[in-house]
């Protein structure tokens, strides 16, 4: 365990900087759905959009749940290969997204982000649960 | 004290200190960062500045104070320290609202960071709570 006790608070604090990064998207999204909207653009059309997107990121929140439940639960707490997976996907999500935000990338991009940096770690710590309580295994 | 063969130690508590202590540390530097951009970008009269800079300092000091005596009686099975931290909550949790609302420019990311220290706030005594009554239940056996 001294040897990976960095990796446990890094997971922690990469995670914790994505999650700030995305409830202040929940505050700023109006410039980046205006991004992937045509110069004139129906009430309608916007309300489309803002809808998906918010559904994205509150499917993002609800990753994060898992992934904190799967880390403050032990169950990938010590696990080196998960936490460096998720150090590296949640670092470049935060990264990406700081760049979404401030570029105002196309609202369209959020699913690319989404799927490599916020689903694929959850999908990993999903398997590691069901190792853990459905196989009776510690996969370490 | 408690018997020593019974091991009373929460360790969701321990788990909490722990990552409190180094999200404390992230946030400090980041506050320090933050006054910094506003000092520099915002019409921040000096006073006000040297306030917040001056409290956040403070809030250091409580922060370390009660992240050990935490860490000290949870571990070594002491209601004192255990106590002197549940007491330190409070202040920590003040001093948390303050840059969350009274403070003179709240950013949306020091709204976003004070509120999960308030969380950990909330958790920590909680669960300070149930290992201070564990403990001294096993005191009266």
């Amino acid at each position: 365990m001294g040897r990976i006790s960095g990796l446990v608070p890094s997971r922690f604090l990469t995670l914790l900087a994505h999650l700030v990064v995305v409830i202040t998207l929940f505050w700023s999204r109006e410039s980046n759905i205006q991004a992937c909207l045509p110069l004139k653009f129906t009430p309608e059309e916007y309300e489309k959009q803002d809808n998906q997107l918010v559904a994205a990121l509150c499917l993002t929140l609800g990753l994060f749940a898992v992934e904190l439940a799967g880390f403050l639960s032990g169950v990938s707490m010590f696990n080196s290969t998960q936490s460096l997976l998720s150090i590296a996907a949640h670092c470049s999500a935060s990264v990406a997204l700081s760049f979404f935000v401030f570029e105002r990338w196309e609202c369209t991009t959020y699913w690319y982000i989404f799927t490599f940096c916020s689903a694929f770690p959850a999908v990993t710590e999903t398997a590691l649960f069901i190792a853990v309580f459905g196989l009776k295994k510690k996969p370490f | 004290m408690a018997p020593r063969d019974k091991r009373l130690s929460s360790t969701p508590l321990e788990v909490l200190f722990f990552l409190n202590g180094w999200y404390y540390a992230t946030y400090f530097l980041l506050e320090l960062l933050i006054f910094l951009y506003k000092g520099l970008l915002l019409p921040y009269p000096t006073a006000n500045l040297v306030l917040d800079v001056v409290m956040l300092l403070l809030y250091l000091g409580i922060e370390v104070i009660r992240l050990f005596f935490g860490t000290k009686g949870n571990l070594c099975q002491r209601k004192m320290p255990l106590g002197i931290s549940v007491a330190l909550t409070f202040p920590s949790a003040m001093m948390a609202s303050y840059y969350l609302l009274l403070q003179t420019y709240v950013l949306r990311l020091e709204a976003i960071m004070n509120s999960i220290l308030l969380f950990f706030c909330g958790s920590e005594l909680l669960l300070e709570m149930l290992t201070l009554a564990t403990f001294s239940s096993m005191d009266r056996i």
